[in-house]
């Protein structure tokens, strides 16, 4: 039938490698029909449950929309209503914002340093090294946010954590301390949960691009006479700068999006009001006080936000990929 | 010549690689085995030690059985695996879709299903909270196996995609040649040949289903019946103290599955996440 048909010269993927072979099909109606045959069923759920709501969302957050309007089905337009209440309230610029964007920023680089460190160290170690190290990055990587945010929680606990206990039998503090009250070193621990489980990835990735570097490339800069800093700088950064744009990027995106690990520690569920960042803020407002327009206004500031991150994710990942 | 020789690690440098493994592997690896040690200390909670003072079972015992676990984990374990059978079929038929045809929208669509990953989930609770409460689904397993389809719909398209494009096409032009139909052409040559993608990609779902957290906590609501065992853990939070014995001997167990399915597909994982931009 029409793979017998000649082949149409595939356009711009000529000099891809790999074996991305398309066949071009004929011009039957049933060849025609055929792709969306098969995407119908996807098209259909993330339409029904990714496109709509987001639309559904954008929506919300022009009506003051509480239990109320959950039960009756009416709705009550506001217009900007609650964009002009988030966008002028000091919650969002002296404590939600930084807390969130201050957060990411801190996180991102923390996460790409260290990653990249350890990608370099493994591709340093001997086999056998290099798999266990490998293996335990894994272990990292494994633990699901929720218990990993518990884990992190019961280290810090203020009464009987180890850190306190640790600090305390080596005469560093008198008392428990209640890490968790603080804004900076509530952070600080959400920072130390979110590193731990976000860098196995970058190593991975790391460490992918740096086997893939040319050896001659390296060992010509060293005959030249460049250290170790210098061939790090002038070589591997230049050469994987692809890998670490995706790298950063994605850490980005779901440093942003930080959602358990701030809500399962104490204080976090909207109790410490110091403490939110936009998810859990839009989340408490819409669950915790019923005001689902206020918190569907968040949720959109915080996609809108996202949505400009992903629009240079995937401007870099685009002309190859698609 | 000298520079040459560089290349053999001094002593010092040897040393200081040792050093780094080792601050690394206590970094990565404290959490778990403090969850572990916790988990199998009777004295958990109490006083801290670096290996069990009192080594026992009895948190594992009273999680599974008074603690109620054993429900939260067969909830999790229905809800993970419905999820992995529909939304691995779908992705399937996508993703072939994507990758063996050329058709007006197809950038449209992969640039969609790209885009749709990187929507934060407190986005769509809220919306999709109101669409399942008007299903009369919330409270409900099924109610959130919907949700979780919809989730890891995007990345299982994007990662099969890869594998699909990798079956020759002259396999399948083979089989027509031999008179196969289409459908006779998916099932004989192609499914075989798909097969580990798939597997990867249904393991990426059950991952996703088990660890969720946000949607559970938001659709079953006070149905503690329902409870999958990311919320379940909660559970052991009491009022003035927390049982932490308890709460790490579950959450060892959740973590335990989570641990064997990712070190399976360690590798497609990180290559499905960069897919293709990042060339090895």
């Amino acid at each position: 039938m029409a793979s017998t048909l000649p082949a149409v010269a595939p356009t711009g993927t000529e000099h891809r490698p790999g074996p991305v072979v398309r066949r071009t099909v004929g011009r039957s109606v049933a060849a025609r029909v055929r792709p969306w045959a098969l995407l119908a069923p996807a098209l259909l759920v993330l339409a029904t449950l990714l496109l709509w709501p987001l639309v559904r969302v954008a929506l919300l957050s022009l009506q003051d929309y509480g239990l109320r309007q959950i039960v009756t089905g009416e709705s009550s337009w506001i217009g900007a209503g609650n964009y002009a209440e988030v966008l002028t309230s000091a919650q969002l610029w002296q404590v939600v914002l930084p807390n969130t964007v201050g957060f990411a920023v801190a996180a991102v680089s923390c996460t790409v340093v260290l990653g990249t460190a350890v990608g370099v160290l493994l591709a340093s170690l001997g086999r056998l090294a290099r798999t266990i190290v490998s293996s335990a990055i894994m272990a990292a990587w494994a633990m699901p946010a929720v218990t990993g945010t518990y884990v992190w929680v019961w280290i810090f606990d203020a009464d009987r954590g180890v850190v306190n206990h640790v600090l305390q039998t080596l005469g560093f503090q008198a008392q428990p301390v209640n890490w968790f009250t603080d804004r900076w070193s509530f952070y600080a621990i959400v920072l130390l949960n979110v590193v731990h489980h976000g860098f196995p990835f970058v190593a991975v990735t790391v460490l992918a691009g740096l086997l893939g570097v040319p050896r001659e490339l390296l060992e010509a800069a060293e005959v030249d006479g460049a250290g170790a800093w210098r061939r790090f700088f002038s070589i591997i950064v230049p050469q994987l700068r692809q890998v670490f744009a995706v790298v950063i990027i994605l850490s980005t995106i779901w440093d942003f999006k930080v959602f358990a690990q701030v809500f399962l520690m104490p204080g976090g569920a909207g109790t410490n009001r110091e403490v939110l960042n936009l998810g859990v803020w839009s989340y408490v407002e819409s669950f915790g006080q019923n005001r689902y327009g206020f918190g569907s206004a968040i949720a959109v500031l915080l996609t809108l936000l996202l949505l400009a991150v992903t629009v240079v994710y995937v401007r870099t990942i685009g002309k190859e990929e698609l | 010549m000298s520079a040459l020789r560089s290349r053999r690690p001094s002593r010092a440098a040897q040393a200081g690689k040792g050093v780094a493994v080792a601050l690394l592997l206590v970094f990565t690896l404290f959490p778990a085995y403090w969850m572990l040690v916790s988990a199998l200390d009777a004295r958990a909670g109490l006083g801290s030690s670096f290996v069990p003072a009192e080594p026992t079972l009895e948190h594992f015992r009273f999680v599974l059985t008074e603690g109620g676990f054993d429900r939260f984990l067969r909830n999790s374990a229905i809800v993970a695996l419905a999820t992995v059978l529909v939304s691995s079929l779908l992705a399937l038929l996508a993703s072939v879709a994507v990758a063996r045809f050329r058709f007006t929208f197809r950038t449209q669509v992969l640039l969609m299903v790209l885009v749709v990953q990187m929507v934060p989930l407190e986005a769509l609770v809220i919306p999709l909270f109101v669409q399942v409460r008007d299903l009369q689904l919330l409270e409900t397993l099924l109610g959130l196996v919907v949700v979780y389809v919809a989730l890891a719909l995007p990345f299982g398209i994007w990662m099969l995609r890869g594998f699909v494009a990798a079956v020759p096409v002259e396999l399948e032009e083979a089989a027509y040649l031999d008179g196969a139909t289409w459908g006779r052409m998916f099932r004989s040559i192609f499914f075989p040949l798909v097969a580990p993608g798939l597997v990867a990609t249904s393991i990426f779902s059950f991952i996703t289903a088990w660890n969720e957290f946000l949607f559970a906590m938001t659709l079953l609501g006070g149905a503690t019946e329902s409870y999958t065992v990311a919320i379940g853990l909660r559970s052991f939070f009491g009022q003035h103290s927390n049982d932490w014995g308890a709460i790490m001997a579950a959450s060892t167990l959740i973590t335990v599955p989570v641990m064997i399915f990712f070190i399976l597909v360690q590798r497609r994982l990180a290559a499905g996440l960069t897919s293709g931009a990042v060339k090895g």
